[in-house]
């Protein structure tokens, strides 16, 4: 096992390398080195073993990381700065994509548990590839882009509580009480963390393990009243943000997430990618693919075009919200580890949900290009 | 060579903070609004390495930091990492999303306080690795410790 995730980090590094090169994902790269590891090539090839409890649990490690940093960088200010438009579009954008979600599983003849599973995987974005694509087209200053930047921040937090209220367990009123009950503890951490900005500690790198071990506890506070783990996780990361060691915190964190932690939870989504799940699953992906990316134009359109944006600039907002990556594997991930989906309809979710993370990323760009009109945007007073 | 009288090291860490700023520190200090423009801060940083961020033009309310190296990331070209979240690697110069001091300055800050010991405002810096800090009392900005200014006072400079 060793020598499996040695080697795995080693190409991981390598393939993400080349697909950035080539101007895509490294994650592709990443998730492309778990199918090479995994069962069906190097398994079958050399006897390879990747897929293991401790792997899984490197990978769920990885997991909390990926939230923990995601919730460091965001930050509260940007929440709070994030201005009506920004609210309103993220509204409709979250809303409208994870209702395509449950109306495709409805589609599909899913029970509404399933369904609502698979609306909570279209609601969040990746932004990198959007915003490397506005970088090219010199307007990520445009009002496109500003928007695109703001609403993204907010489909992050949104998802997250859209997930905690779906996936939560036990009975409507008692989940809500406890989503309460977390909010509670958040907002204590906050103040007790802001009260002790003045206290000056001479324990060296105690910040450092502070965070780690927050991220961790957090997330088991979340699990046991009934939450998701990265629920806490995010959170944690939100209430470091304040602090002043946060730019340490966050380098510190970055180089051990994207080193070691995050890659291995890519590499293991990729390893559990079941060449078998392809046969089937037709018929979802036909649906969940084009209900993925309709849902995110549809919604974020509307919401920009309710702001005042032309229609075109509110279609390239639409546009540029498509790609998923990061938090929609996390979610499907989830959501199989919750059992949620029976096992071989959990290996088509996971292979569409992948598709998905390689079409959204491919098509992205191209279009962007030809829907954004620099001109009319910078014309527009709003 | 002139040689320069170096004071007692341990009498420096037990000073307080008050003891060694002075006037003529504070009325040199690199200091500019939020909302002052982009090239307002890169002319002040073509001469001073740091330079402090007030809420107002005239007023001594701290809200931020910006420095040499945050310059350096804005002028190089842009690389964003492997997983983007929120805004940050968004900012930069070569696209026009950073405009003002605000869009870069670093808000959450490092300080000390007028009371506390030379040796504790040091050994917080070598802990955070910053290399400079805002002496602050009631949110407003006082002076700074630097590594230049304990070297300046070290070597019975000031």
């Amino acid at each position: 096992m060793l020598l499996e995730i040695g080697v795995a980090l080693l190409l991981a590094k390598i393939l993400g390398f080349a697909f950035e090169k080539l101007k895509q994902p490294a994650v592709i790269g990443e998730i492309l080195t778990g199918i090479v590891v995994g069962p069906f090539i190097a398994g079958k090839l050399f006897g390879m073993k990747y897929l293991s409890p401790v792997t899984e649990g490197l990978g769920e490690m990885g997991i909390i990381l990926l939230l923990f940093i995601s919730g460091l960088e965001i930050g509260v200010d940007e929440i709070k700065t994030a201005g009506k438009k920004g609210l309103l579009t993220s509204l409709f954008d979250v809303s409208i994509a994870f209702l395509f979600g449950v109306i495709a599983g409805h589609i599909l003849g899913y029970d509404i548990r399933t369904s609502i599973a698979i609306g909570n995987i279209m609601v969040a974005t990746s932004v990198g590839i959007t915003v490397r694509t506005l970088m090219e087209m010199h307007a990520l200053h445009s009002k496109v882009g500003e928007l695109i930047l703001t609403v993204a921040v907010l489909d992050d937090v949104l998802g997250i509580v859209v997930l905690s209220i779906t996936l939560g367990q036990g009975e409507p009123a008692m989940l809500i009480f406890k989503i309460f009950i977390f909010f509670l503890i958040f907002m204590a951490a906050v103040l007790i963390i802001r009260r002790m900005r003045g206290i000056k500690i001479g324990i060296p790198r105690l910040m450092l393990t502070a965070a780690i071990a927050f991220a961790f506890i957090f997330s088991a506070v979340a699990v046991d009243l009934g939450l998701a783990a990265v629920t806490g996780a995010f959170f944690a990361g939100l209430i470091f943000s304040n602090l002043p060691q946060r730019r340490r915190i966050d380098d510190f964190m970055r180089q051990m997430g994207e080193v070691f932690l995050i890659p291995l939870f890519f590499i293991w989504v990729g390893a559990s990618f079941d060449f078998n799940a392809l046969g089937d699953m037709g018929k979802l992906v036909l649906l969940f693919i084009p209900m993925a990316l309709m849902g995110k134009i549809i919604g974020c359109s509307a919401g920009a075009k309710v702001c005042g944006f032309r229609a075109r600039d509110a279609l390239a907002v639409g546009v540029g919200m498509m790609p998923r990556m990061e938090v929609a594997l996390v979610v499907v991930t989830i959501e199989m580890s919750m059992k949620i989906f029976n096992d071989a309809l959990a290996h088509q979710v996971l292979a569409s949900t992948i598709l998905l993370v390689i079409v959204s990323s491919l098509i992205t760009p191209p279009l962007l290009k030809i829907v954004y009109r620099g001109e009319s945007s910078e014309k527009q007073g709003s | 060579m002139k040689r320069y009288h170096i004071v007692n090291l341990q009498e420096l860490h037990e000073k307080k903070v008050r003891d060694i700023l002075d006037d003529k520190q504070m009325w040199n200090l690199p200091m500019v609004e939020k909302d002052a423009d982009i090239e307002t801060v890169l002319s002040i940083l073509t001469s001073r390495d740091h330079v402090w961020v007030v809420e107002k033009r005239g007023g001594k309310k701290l809200c931020g930091i910006i420095t040499e190296s945050d310059i350096l990331r804005l002028i190089s070209p842009t690389r964003l990492p492997k997983y983007v979240f929120g805004k940050k690697y968004s900012i930069s110069l070569q696209y026009g999303t950073a405009r003002r001091a605000s869009d870069i300055m670093h808000k959450q800050l490092i300080t000390c306080s007028p009371d506390e010991t030379i040796g504790n405002v040091l050994m917080r810096m070598v802990n955070a690795r910053v290399r400079r800090c805002p002496v602050v009392e009631n949110d407003e900005i006082m002076g700074e410790i630097t590594v230049h200014y304990i070297l300046q006072i070290l070597l019975g400079k000031r």
